[in-house]
């Protein structure tokens, strides 16, 4: 088992990582908002964090709570001004904040070190810190699921008019949903800068917000261990299929796109779909 | 010099227009967006490249070809992806994963038939003529890529706006429930709208390999961004808007080249989809949309 953690130990933490990103997407996507404001959000805490312990010499606690409150403030304010936008639009000026924080990463050279990105960041992230992390999300999402407000943002996701129409705050739900995502983003984007020794703009694009909207989708959004399932899967096989650089990317694309087409609930649905079957039989 | 600018930005906004055209034809009349749309660009140029290079084909044929190859993967979408979706009912998520996931196949599939590196066409095979006007200088290919641009768009609205088959897109575009109950043949107009919007992807791809004179696998990845920023200045499902759209665009990028410098010119685009839609919420021509809305 510790054998196959120090092999493995970068792909476990990256799962882990992305895992937590996931779930941050999931929380808007239980109220139908399709954010990829992920890697915009992660930028701004990646580097305020590395900008806090490499200049500034902060220890890596108070700057992940630097990261994570600038990342929440950072979607307070986006989604202040865009979470009136309905569906696509909404999706879309999320994905245009994330490329315009991406293009001035890459020209805003002494903090970022422009295209060619920052090395030598002190690796300070470790395995138990994104673990823990991945609990707390997780029983997170899982308490507020089983809260008014989990009944609220189901209802929400069915209607929102109707929950309007009932004299709910629809827009402070939502505002609400989008900073606590913005905060998980701005912390994981942290702990993404200082688990590698380098970082550059590009980690921080269209893929990246894609990834973390699409682990959900792909593992299943109804499932608590869903987004999770879909991260792992979206991280692992990367890795899995390392035996041919080329042909990796269509077996990635192939594998998401037979679960989506035959798997309606997600992957995280199989394991029953599959006792079923044995049933019937 | 403002006439070089006005030349070099309005024949790069008509690549950008033919491809947002077909993107947003597509988000009119399924109402989802189709991310595999940059993949089949970059498909469209490979063949292009490839009918010229190998088969020895004239310049219009093999652009030709790359059109009708990159309708069929267009076709192949709908297909593969769109059509099981929809008759499952899936949520509309499903068909954005989904076209994203069929984007990385066709790229990881380029890779391993063309390689990764940049290639471009052989120098027989452009037109090298130089037009000087005053102090401006422009290839006398921007110009040819500027008036085929438009002869593709202005087709596509011809036959939206005239024929009955336009008039059948335009139900469906309108209203499925609408289209099926006057008799419009919803499939077969939704296969006939993927097959023209991947003919304008290719076409768009052939145009903008012969600009720029380079092909590569991730070529899509960035027309699909600046396809999705079109689409949100035009309004989504608008073709007018798409093509005025995308003709802002790129003058919108050259001048900010000459005002900012090339490092912010992707941020500008950007940053305009973020004011317009701060201020106009469904796009600078919102007409259906905001009805619907």
């Amino acid at each position: 088992m510790s054998e196959f953690y120090y092999t493995y130990e970068n792909v476990i933490d990256l799962c882990l990582l992305n895992a937590v990103l996931a779930f941050g997407c999931l929380l808007l996507l239980g109220v139908n908002l399709l954010s990829l404001a992920t890697g915009g959000l992660m930028a701004v805490g990646a580097y305020l964090s590395i900008w806090l312990t490499m200049q500034e010499r902060w220890p890596f606690g108070p700057a992940l709570l630097a990261a994570t409150l600038a990342g929440a403030l950072a979607a307070a304010g986006l989604g202040a001004l865009v979470l009136r936008l309905r569906g696509d639009y909404f999706a879309m000026a999320t994905l245009a904040f994330t490329e315009v924080v991406r293009i001035l990463a890459l020209n805003w050279d002494p903090v970022t070190g422009g295209a060619l990105g920052v090395f030598g960041i002190p690796k300070y992230t470790e395995t138990w810190q994104l673990l823990l992390l991945l609990a707390l999300v997780v029983y997170f999402v899982w308490a507020l699921r089983r809260s008014a407000l989990g009944d609220r943002m189901r209802a929400i996701a069915e209607d929102e008019l109707a929950v309007t129409a009932s004299g709910h705050d629809v827009a402070r739900v939502k505002l609400a949903l989008f900073t606590a995502s913005g905060a998980i983003a701005g912390l994981g984007g942290a702990l993404a800068a200082h688990l590698n020794s380098f970082v550059a703009p590009g980690d921080f694009g269209f893929l990246r917000s894609m990834d973390a909207v699409i682990a959900p989708v792909l593992g299943g959004v109804w499932n608590l261990l869903g987004a999770a399932i879909g991260a792992i899967i979206l991280t692992a096989l990367p890795e899995v299929l390392r035996f041919s650089a080329q042909l990796r990317e269509v077996l990635i694309g192939a594998v998401t796109l037979l679960a989506i087409l035959f798997l309606p609930t997600g992957i995280a649905s199989l394991p029953r779909l599959l006792v079923r079957g044995r049933i019937a039989q | 010099m403002i006439l070089q600018q006005l030349v070099n930005g309005l024949s790069l906004g008509a690549v950008y227009a033919v491809f947002a055209v077909g993107f947003t034809l597509v988000f009119g009349v399924l109402n989802v967006l189709n991310l595999s749309q940059g993949a089949v660009f970059m498909w469209g140029a490979y063949v292009g490249l490839e009918a010229v290079r190998t088969l020895q084909l004239p310049l219009p044929a093999a652009m030709a070809v790359a059109v009708v190859a990159a309708g069929i993967l267009g076709v192949v979408t709908e297909w593969l992806v769109f059509r099981p979706l929809q008759r499952r009912g899936a949520h509309r998520w499903m068909g954005m994963v989904g076209s994203l996931a069929l984007a990385r196949i066709l790229i990881g599939a380029a890779q391993e038939v063309f390689g990764t590196q940049v290639v471009r066409y052989p120098d027989s095979a452009l037109i090298d003529a130089t037009i000087v006007i005053g102090a401006a200088r422009f290839q006398g290919l921007q110009v040819v890529a500027f008036g085929v641009a438009l002869a593709m768009v202005l087709a596509l609205g011809i036959l939206l706006k005239f024929t009955n088959f336009g008039r059948a897109i335009r139900t469906v575009a309108f209203d499925e429930t609408v289209a099926r109950l006057v008799g419009v043949p919803v499939g077969r107009v939704r296969v006939v709208t993927f097959f023209i919007s991947g003919a304008l992807a290719g076409g768009a791809g052939g145009l903008w390999s012969l600009l720029f004179q380079s092909v590569s696998p991730f070529m899509g990845d960035t027309i699909l961004l600046k396809g999705l920023t079109v689409l949100i200045l035009g309004g989504l499902g608008n073709v007018v808007g798409a093509l005025v759209g995308g003709l802002l665009l790129g003058l919108v990028e050259v001048g900010s080249i000459v005002a900012v410098g090339s490092g912010f010119r992707d941020a500008v685009g950007f940053g305009l989809v973020l004011l317009i839609l701060l201020t106009r919420p469904t796009g600078l021509f919102a007409t259906r949309e905001a009805k619907r809305a």
